[in-house]
């Protein structure tokens, strides 16, 4: 119940820090809620501020349930969506489909897809490098993989060096200039995997298990875990084409959400994507603040500080703290 | 920590003096390509001809571009390739290259807030830059993986720590200007586009420093191969020597950032192949099998890089990259 309660005083506080970061006022707010948006800055707020808000929601819970279910089928604790060549293949995918003009940049539906094929490539890669090997080998394979994939991308980039600055968030992760159009297709498409991941659970905590228990149990231990991959994959690919390689949240959140849930595996999918959605939204809020601390030097035109780059730094620092807890003596 | 040693099964190794002979010829070869190759071509027979004439357009394209540009690849490619097998032997884990530990990512990210921030350092001192912050990503990566326990977990570790540096990376270049980012290209995913006779002066004398620490380097190897317990019953000081070998191996790193970005995954590559060709050798055969390979690998990314999309150069890293880690899986997998 403690925990119930704390969730919900997190998520209300990470959601008011960032409409607060952003900019937004409580009376924007209100107006927004009462559903006439009329003065310039609740116009803003509904144009910008919300989707950006729900565009970290969605992709911090997609990752996190995906990093979840990679580290369970795994058995890697270290296993995450971006150290599995599916990231860097879906950011090749949406970056490869418009610079060969397959895809309009703005067109929702056709990133998606893009990012999708790209994901099933980069996850087809890190496959065929593993080759039947064990949860380790699979591990250097996805590094392997994700080193080709970005040699493939910079290669793009060099084919096309004027759309370096529009890539460089993408590389990076951000969530920033996301409007309504882009989340028609996300709006569905992650909630859509987020529930077949729920209620995969069981199956999920069966193969944690082990192949043994798995087959002894009477589920195929290949075939499970071939399922189960696919839908990281779906869930990974749908976060990428919303904000490009977020880094760390895949790996870090899943740790938060197994302790939070004391390991019950029904419970887990849901912490996960609520703790993913919470820690995305507070680090763009904390990406909006920089930002802005940025701006009112002389930063101009440049571009602010993309999200990724608040995972990345926060997501390294708590991975190396929870490594060293959890030395062996 | 295991070591892997790549052991061809099914591909016999070819006997030393057929490997040499091969390996020199396709250096040699390559180095003519090198040369001859581009727009405008040049036959080889025309190059003494042109060599000799300071007025022709051929003696500006051979004499400043191509030459000065084939020093770097194969001074990079060699420092690249054996500051790989350093960090390979020194950790005893055959994954434990540039890209994974921090060291190539930290040495681009310092020439990067120098050049983006404009601060006020002397081109001549951007190896030293490099090299500085090669040492601080190298030794961030491994005092966070040393409690990691498992090869597997140094190596994710190693990764994360590498994916954080390069973010910073990535958030440095989004402060950058427009203009800039041509130049800071480089600095992401290396290139040899632009190299002159200036910059091979300028980061010579690093190199000319390294080969002496690198020789030193050797008898350490081999005590570190014995495994840490049976080193220390002998007398040695393993820490001590460890921390040698990785010092050596980031100042090959920064010595190469500084001039052409970080050259991807050649040190993971060249050791490999060198394992290959000598499977019952040691560091010390090795060595100078990793720095011929390795200036021969990246010599020939660098020709794709210039001639696959010509007029439009392709980064040097995206191609080995590309060839690197596949022929590295294929060879280890077939050492599994």
């Amino acid at each position: 119940m403690n925990r119930a309660l704390g969730a919900f005083v997190l998520v209300v506080a990470v959601v008011a820090a960032h409409l607060a970061t952003g900019g937004a006022t409580a009376a924007d707010v209100l107006a927004v809620v009462q559903g006439h948006p009329t003065g310039l800055d609740a116009r803003l707020l509904w144009e910008y501020g919300l989707p950006r808000l729900l565009t970290a929601a969605l992709t911090g819970s997609a990752l996190g349930v995906a990093g979840y279910l990679l580290q369970s089928v795994l058995r890697n604790p270290l296993a995450a969506p971006e150290l599995t060549a599916v990231n860097p293949g879906a950011v090749l995918g949406v970056l490869g489909g418009t610079v060969l003009g397959a895809v309009a940049a703005d067109a929702a539906a056709g990133s998606l897809l893009a990012a999708l094929v790209g994901g099933a490539l980069g996850g087809g890669l890190s496959w065929a490098l593993a080759a039947g090997g064990g949860p380790g080998r699979v591990v250097v394979a996805g590094l392997l993989g994700s080193a080709v994939l970005g040699g493939l991308t910079t290669m793009l980039l060099a084919y096309q060096p004027s759309r370096f600055g529009n890539v460089l968030r993408w590389l990076a992760g951000s969530v920033e200039g996301r409007v309504w159009d882009h989340l028609t297709v996300a709006s569905w498409w992650i909630p859509l995997w987020l529930a077949v991941a729920w209620a995969a659970s069981a199956a999920v905590g069966v193969l944690q298990g082990g192949d043994e228990h798995a087959a002894s149990l009477g589920l195929p231990p290949r075939t499970g875990r071939a399922a189960v991959l696919a839908v990281a994959l779906a869930l990974t690919a749908g976060a990428a084409a919303l904000a490009g390689a977020i880094s760390f949240v895949g790996l870090v959140v899943p740790h938060a959400a197994r302790w939070l849930a004391r390991g019950e595996p029904r419970a887990c999918v849901p912490v996960a994507a609520l703790v993913g959605a919470a820690a995305l939204t507070g680090a763009d809020a904390l990406a909006q603040a920089a930002t802005h601390l940025l701006a009112a030097g002389h930063l101009g035109h440049r571009l602010g500080v993309p999200t990724g780059v608040v995972t990345a730094l926060l997501g390294a620092a708590v991975l190396v703290a929870v490594v060293r807890r959890e030395r062996p003596a | 920590m295991t070591s892997t040693h790549v052991r061809g099964r099914g591909l016999a190794a070819p006997p030393l003096p057929h490997a040499a002979l091969a390996a020199s010829a396709a250096l040699a070869a390559l180095i003519l390509a090198g040369l001859c190759l581009g727009t405008p071509s040049i036959a080889p027979q025309r190059i003494p001809a042109a060599l000799g004439d300071p007025t022709s357009l051929e003696h500006v394209v051979l004499w400043e571009l191509r030459a000065p540009r084939l020093l770097v690849a194969l001074l990079g490619g060699a420092a690249i390739g054996t500051a790989g097998l350093l960090l390979q032997e020194a950790l005893r884990n055959p994954l434990a290259v540039p890209e994974l530990l921090g060291v190539s990512s930290g040495a681009a990210l310092a020439v990067a807030v120098c050049v983006v921030w404009a601060l006020p350092v002397s081109a001549a001192l951007y190896p030293l830059v490099g090299l500085g912050g090669a040492a601080a990503g190298g030794v961030l990566a491994l005092a966070a993986a040393r409690a990691a326990g498992t090869a597997t977990g140094v190596l994710l570790v190693g990764a994360a720590v590498s994916t954080a540096i390069q973010a910073l990376l990535l958030a440095v270049m989004a402060t950058a200007d427009r203009l800039q980012y041509d130049l800071l290209f480089r600095y992401l995913v290396g290139s040899l586009s632009g190299v002159m006779w200036d910059q091979v002066a300028r980061t010579l004398p690093w190199f000319a420093l390294a080969v002496p620490l690198v020789l030193l380097c050797v008898p350490a190897l081999g005590l570190l191969r014995l495994g840490d317990e049976a080193a220390a019953s002998l007398g040695a000081r393993v820490d001590l020597a460890r921390l040698g070998v990785l010092a050596v191996a980031a100042l090959l790193v920064g010595a190469v950032t500084g001039p052409c970005g970080p050259i991807a995954w050649v040190g993971f590559v060249a050791p490999l192949l060198a394992r290959w060709l000598r499977p019952r050798g040691e560091a010390r055969t090795w060595l100078p099998w990793t720095a011929v390979l390795g200036a021969a690998i990246t010599l020939a990314a660098d020709l794709a890089a210039r001639l696959a999309l010509a007029p439009v150069e392709t980064p040097l890293g995206a191609w080995t990259a590309l060839a690197g880690v596949l022929t590295g899986a294929a060879l280890m997998r077939r050492s599994r």
